[in-house]
């Protein structure tokens, strides 16, 4: 080669790092040199020997280019290795230049002159080469990119290869089988570059092979006619190469019609074949090839650095990582992964921790986003049921859902028809495939023949393909995702009346109606047709015979609380009398299978319970042990049921559990779920939701793992998102009361809702017993800090919080080991708590105070005012002017003999300390000491002075009870919540309350996880029942109310104690500011101050902004753990 | 400790106090409108005034606020009406009802007490010149709280 040749090869390669350097002295006559000496590598050499050496393995590179690489390495002590090392920096530039070029990997060809220059010397320079015939099978194809690669000289050659000669690529290989190339598991057994050769295309000799990467994307590839490559060669140092000398190699690649077209049967991976692959395990032939092309074809992908088009969000086109890798089902091992990474370049590890660390951090909220589909929702049709059926009048949003619901069970005649009808499938691409552009055509061959014609490019034209890389399939049409199963997700925001909605769709199709019209003509047709008449909907169905087929019921399964309420709302209804509704729950029904496929009227509606579901579940998997499958005899699972239902449908999130296992394996045509929280702790939440829905593919546990979990472990979390929302998009529907009609109204117009806070001050007692407790806990906690263990101590802190805590509330909770607690759920109370012991300790002093002859004076005193225990039992608080006191316990007597009720005292002396002031006798005025007060005790049928005892005085509750008694008296008919998370703080307000209110002025309800379903009952209905004249108090824990429950006869609930969670306390509140509210909503919080309780505001605030630990691994959990405590006691 | 103006209310119903009336408003059961007709014998004879009565929340621990809305030429009443009574401010008790500190202030009206002045210019007019104070005052109430 001489140097005039070299001149626009030198351009080809090295313009853009001239550009680069163009403020140094660029010597042009330098950098033409090609071909100089190699200096004898023995002599001793000088910087500028190696300058000159460098420059002579690259001809191109001026003087003070090859100084600058080596000024690069100089740490590298060897020279040789220096020597090494500047080249390689060299080439990685120019690897690197060459991708930062946008889009399609344009090489650097780009200005005209050096165009012309081509044009007049290349075709002389190269002759014609061999316009290689297309196989017959290729119609067409089409450059996507070319590599350079390094290659490695195995024989010698007489002279240089001439720069631009073709080379050939050919596998050695072809006889062997896949078999030995890959082992089980898909892995290459020997290195694949021993199989891939190039050979002169001239000579017909073989000259060097190709390092591994690239033969590892050749040789699966190059048997097959979709993907065709050509070599060049580009440089050899224009010198005779011996062997292992390297040189450089274009390689071209092209994609040919063949892999357009419908793939045969051992390319097309579809979910069936993998279902039985990912269950024997054992990978064939044919897999093992078919995987090997796959992964090849990734990595090819990623060699020429291909970038998908992203349709949705064209500026995220840069950021976007493709992270695209071959999902291999069943066993996806960790190796597995880093064979294909090891294809793929290393991922920018600061780009996208940059990506992740933008994204908007509360991503339960960007989730809910995303499967807010505002626009298609918001334009829905109308449906309204027929009256004949529905008894209630559903609201816009509500008949839009049922137009919704009807398309997604395929019942489009019944659906009011829009506008268009069928574009609520509308073009959705499915998430597996990438969009991608074609490249300019840069292959050496278009570049550099002018002979080379563009007849390939006619027959392909199109700015874009469509590449499912996973599969490894290839389509010119943008791929269409579908979704062929009947149900979804109904995931409507609580409050917008999920029950109705789906109420709705059962009468409106109560039955498959398919089914009835076929089975018809199959009794009409039944003589003289063979019996291969499968109805449509059978076919979608599992194992179950026809006669297993209960068509006309819906199972409903729902939370044992909610049983009663579904059971109503289906009466309100409901018109049509032929349609009824049944409970299966305990014993009630005996031959299920038979009531529902043999009768002639069916119930429509069968409602269960979770617990029901499990329990027959279990009871069938016990009962065919062995046999591994269920014996469906009689109960739920002997039946394939026209529909299911599953309200909260969240219960099943997790899938390990036997509850959600047995969900998985009822059978039905149509399945929905009802979740308003579809997502509770963390993405994969959805996956049962998925699972559940069978939505292929799904519901494959390898997809969901490979593109959602993954991705989200390794916080990448746009691609997790987008790939949720895609999955689910065409499944769930999800309105929030917050969104807007079309019209721009709000979907629900709710009443205000107003939430407070109440700050509430210690009283002394508490105070004293608060700070004993939180010194405890502090120097527990501190020590735990220092040590770093903090969190191997977790439950112990958890029992000191929990102190903390019931202080707060009542310091009787202290004795009571309250099993309704989340904290210390299942955990062992580390000791029984013994509160006589600290109280009597902290309050030794204080009673001691009031020593036996001052009590004794008092007792006298007080007896001589009053001798007779009636009189006792007609006393007068001058406070409260409340006349008698009842009942007599609730008698306190000062020194000085005046009578009080124990709250109104109580509240004098706490507001006269808290402000300073003199605590001095409301009626004498004389000074009182707040130790020397007496109480009224009945002993037998006699009552007894004693001395009166505050330490269970609790200032929450007289906070509550101010509250409330100021409500009675605006206006006595009221209802009223009260909330707590603690079940026996409830009983403490339940007895305090009683005593408090007379059972004219207020009634009270208590409700926890202890009453029986038939109480539940009974209670909300009495609660509901508005009585002018009394205050209505329930009492509700969490736990037994948080779910369903309708509580919209009351506008008012007081939340005694925070939770941990705000979005519990958020659910709580909308029991009662729900559909249905009429009246405005206020909600109290009582908050002791400087106390947990306040920190525990702060922790809820940090909760709302960050997302409740969706987006958090273990490590990261953790971390926010250690960090909540350390909140809570800073 | 229920419904506290309930009983209130009650009581100044069933046991009312000559020369005094409070009603509660109608909206809010805390907020009274008071009348208090001026004691014989005094310059305020014949007068009625009329007075506002706000139960605060920490009601009965904190006094209630009482205000003269008709206009009063008196020493411990100033120009907007505030009153200057030791029960009102530092000798409140929780024992202490409304009708107690209305007839407090009747009282007040009875003897007024220059020594403890709130207004101060009323308070010196009375010191030094008190026949003129009490003209002043007599003419006041022709003037501002005639009765209906």
């Amino acid at each position: 080669m001489n140097p005039q040749e070299s001149s626009p090869k030198k351009r080809f390669f090295f313009e853009d790092l001239e550009e680069d350097l163009s403020g140094k002295a660029l010597r042009n006559e330098e950098s033409l040199l090609f071909g100089g000496h190699r200096p004898a590598p023995e002599n001793p050499v000088s910087e500028k020997d190696e300058v000159s050496e460098i420059r002579d393995v690259i001809p191109d590179l001026s003087h003070s280019q090859a100084e600058m690489l080596l000024l690069k390495c100089e740490s590298c002590a060897d020279r040789s290795e220096r020597i090494s090392n500047a080249v390689s920096i060299y080439f990685e530039n120019q690897s690197q230049k060459e991708r930062s070029v946008p889009e399609a990997n344009m090489p650097l060809i780009t200005s005209p002159k050096v165009n012309s220059n081509f044009g007049v010397t290349k075709k002389k320079d190269y002759g014609t080469r061999l316009t290689k015939k297309p196989k017959p099978s290729v119609q067409w194809r089409r450059f996507i990119g070319s590599i350079q690669v390094s290659a490695l000289a195995t024989r010698p050659t007489v002279q240089p290869l001439k720069y631009g000669c073709e080379l050939q690529i050919v596998c050695a290989h072809s006889e062997e089988s896949a078999s030995r190339l890959f082992n089980g598991n898909g892995r290459k057994r020997t290195s694949m570059a021993n199989f891939v050769r190039l050979v002169d295309a001239e000579r017909n000799r073989e000259v060097g092979r190709v390092p591994e990467n690239v033969a590892r994307i050749v040789l699966p590839l190059i048997d097959f006619d979709d993907v065709e490559f050509e070599a060049t060669m580009i440089f050899c140092d224009n010198k005779r190469l011996s062997v292992g000398d390297s040189f450089v190699v274009q390689l071209d690649i092209f994609l040919t019609s063949v892999l357009f077209e419908k793939k045969p049967k051992s390319y097309n991976y579809d979910s069936r074949e993998k279902i039985s692959y990912s269950q024997s395990n054992v990978e064939s032939e044919d897999e093992a090839r078919s995987r090997a092309r796959r992964i090849a074809l990734l990595g090819l992908f990623d060699e020429v650095n291909m970038v998908s088009i992203d349709d949705s969000t064209s500026e995220d086109n840069e950021v976007f990582e493709d992270q695209t890798q071959v999902i291999d089902l069943g066993n996806y091992d960790d190796d597995n992964d880093n064979e294909t990474s090891s294809i793929t370049p290393e991922p920018k590890q600061e780009d996208q921790l940059t990506e992740s660390d933008t994204l908007n951090l509360n991503q339960l909220k960007s989730i809910y986003r995303a499967t807010l589909s505002t626009d298609s929702t918001r334009f829905l049709p109308e449906t309204t049921p027929s009256e004949d059926d529905f008894a209630l009048t559903l609201r816009k949003y509500q008949k839009q859902g049922l137009t919704w619901m009807l398309r997604k069970e395929r019942e489009f005649d019944l659906a009011a028809a829009g506008d268009s009808s069928n574009q609520f499938d509308e073009a959705k691409m499915n998430p597996l495939w990438k969009k991608f552009k074609w490249p300019k055509d840069l292959a050496w061959g278009a570049q550099r023949l002018l002979n080379n014609l563009q007849e390939q490019q006619n027959a392909c034209n199109g700015a874009f393909f469509y590449a499912n890389l996973h599969t490894g399939e290839f389509s010119k049409e943008k791929p269409i995702l579908k979704s062929v199963k009947r149900g979804g997700i109904l995931a409507d925001e609580m409050g917008l009346g999920k029950t109705i909605s789906v109420l709705s769709l059962i009468l409106t199709v109560p039955s498959d109606r398919e089914f009835i019209n076929q089975s018809q003509n199959f009794v009409a047709e039944a003589r003289n047709s063979d019996s291969s008449i499968i109805t449509s909907s059978l076919q979608s169905s599992t194992e179950m015979s026809k006669e297993d087929y209960a068509f006309a019921t819906t199972l409903i399964v729902v939370p044992m609380s909610l049983l009663s309420q579904w059971q109503q709302e289906f009466e309100k209804a409901n018109r049509n009398s032929n349609i009824k509704c049944e409970v299966y729950y305990g014993n009630s029904i005996t031959n299920l299978k038979t009531l529902l496929t043999k009768t002639t009227q069916p119930p429509s509606i069968l409602l269960t319970t979770y617990g029901t579901v499990q329990h027959e579940w279990s009871k069938e998997l016990g009962r065919s042990r062995g046999t591994r499958e269920l014996t469906r005899t009689n109960g739920l699972f002997s039946v394939e049921f026209f529909r299911i239902v599953i309200d909260e449908g969240h219960t099943i999130r997790n899938r390990s559990t036997r509850t959600s296992k047995a969900v998985m394996d009822l059978a039905a045509c149509r399945r929905w779920i009802l979740t308003g929280t579809p997502i509770i702790n963390k993405l994969d939440d959805l996956y049962s939701a998925v699972k559940f829905l069978r939505l292929e593919p799904w519901s494959q546990a390898g997809y969901w793992k490979s593109l959602v979990s993954d991705p989200f472990e390794v916080k990448q979390y746009k691609q997790a998102f987008d790939m949720v929302s895609t999955i689910l998009d065409p499944v769930i529907l999800r309105r929030t009361k917050l969104m807007r009609d079309a019209d721009g109204k709000k979907l629900v117009e709710l009443p205000n809702k107003e939430v407070l806070i109440e700050k509430v001050k210690f009283n002394r007692n508490e105070d004293e017993v608060y700070k004993f407790f939180l010194n405890r806990a502090e120097s527990s906690v501190m020590e735990g800090l220092a040590r770093g263990d903090l969190l191997r101590k977790y439950s112990t802190i958890l029992v000191h919080i929990l102190r903390l805590r019931q202080v707060c509330c009542h310091l009787d909770l202290l004795g009571s080991k309250d099993e309704n607690d989340a904290d210390l759920n299942g955990k062992q109370l580390c000791q029984p708590f013994d509160l006589k012991n600290v109280l009597s300790r902290n309050f030794k002093e204080s009673t001691r105070n009031f020593d036996e002859r001052s009590f004794q004076n008092a007792v006298v005193h007080i007896r001589h005012k009053y001798s007779d225990d009636s009189e006792l039992k007609s006393l007068e608080c001058s406070v409260c002017t409340a006349d008698p006191i009842e009942p007599i316990n609730q008698i306190v007597f000062t020194e000085c003999g005046h009578a009080f009720c124990q709250n109104c005292i109580m509240d004098f002396i706490n507001f006269q300390t808290s402000r300073k002031q003199d605590l001095k006798c409301p009626n004498c005025r004389t000074f009182i000491n707040p130790h020397h007060l007496l109480s009224v005790a009945e002993s037998g049928s006699k009552l007894d002075l004693k001395r009166f005892d505050d330490s269970s005085y609790s200032s929450k509750v007289q906070a509550l009870m101010k509250n409330l008694s100021r409500l009675q008296e605006a206006s006595s008919g009221e209802q009223v919540v009260v909330f707590s998370q603690f079940s026996s703080y409830l009983d403490i307000l339940e007895r305090e309350l009683g005593s408090n209110f007379g059972d004219k002025e207020a009634k009270i309800y208590k409700l926890d996880g202890r009453l029986s379903l038939k109480e539940r009952t009974t209670v909300l209905k009495n609660f509901a029942n508005k009585d002018p004249a009394r205050l209505k108090i329930l009492l509700l824990s969490l736990k037994a109310g948080g779910v369903g429950l309708n509580l919209t006869c009351a506008s008012r609930a007081y939340m005694m104690d925070p939770w941990w969670s705000p979005s519990l306390e958020d659910q709580a509140i909308d029991r009662v500011h729900r559909i249905g509210q009429q009246n405005d909503v206020k909600v109290i919080r009582f908050i002791m101050e400087n106390s947990i309780e306040e920190k525990m505001l702060r922790i809820q605030e940090r909760k709302r902004t960050l997302g409740e630990a969706v987006d958090a691994d273990e490590d990261e959990r953790k971390r926010r753990r250690v960090d909540e405590i350390r909140m809570l006691f800073e | 400790m229920a419904s506290l103006p309930k009983r209130i209310i009650k009581r100044l119903v069933s046991d009312p106090v000559p020369g005094i009336t409070a009603e509660p408003h109608e909206d809010n059961l805390r907020y009274f409108q008071v009348t208090i007709e001026g004691p014989q014998q005094s310059p305020y004879e014949n007068g009625v005034f009329h007075l506002e009565l706000f139960l605060p929340d920490d009601y009965p621990m904190e006094a209630p606020k009482v205000r003269f809305l008709t206009k009063i030429y008196h020493p411990n009443i100033d120009r907007l009406g505030r009153i200057c009574l030791d029960v009102l401010k530092t000798n409140w008790s929780p024992a202490l009802q409304i009708r107690t500190v209305l007839l407090s202030i009747q009282a007040l009206l009875a003897s007024p007490n220059p020594n403890d002045p709130l207004a101060n210019d009323v308070a010196e007019d009375w010191i030094q010149n008190e026949d003129g104070a009490i003209a002043t005052a007599r003419e006041w109430t022709k003037r501002y709280a005639k009765p209906n």
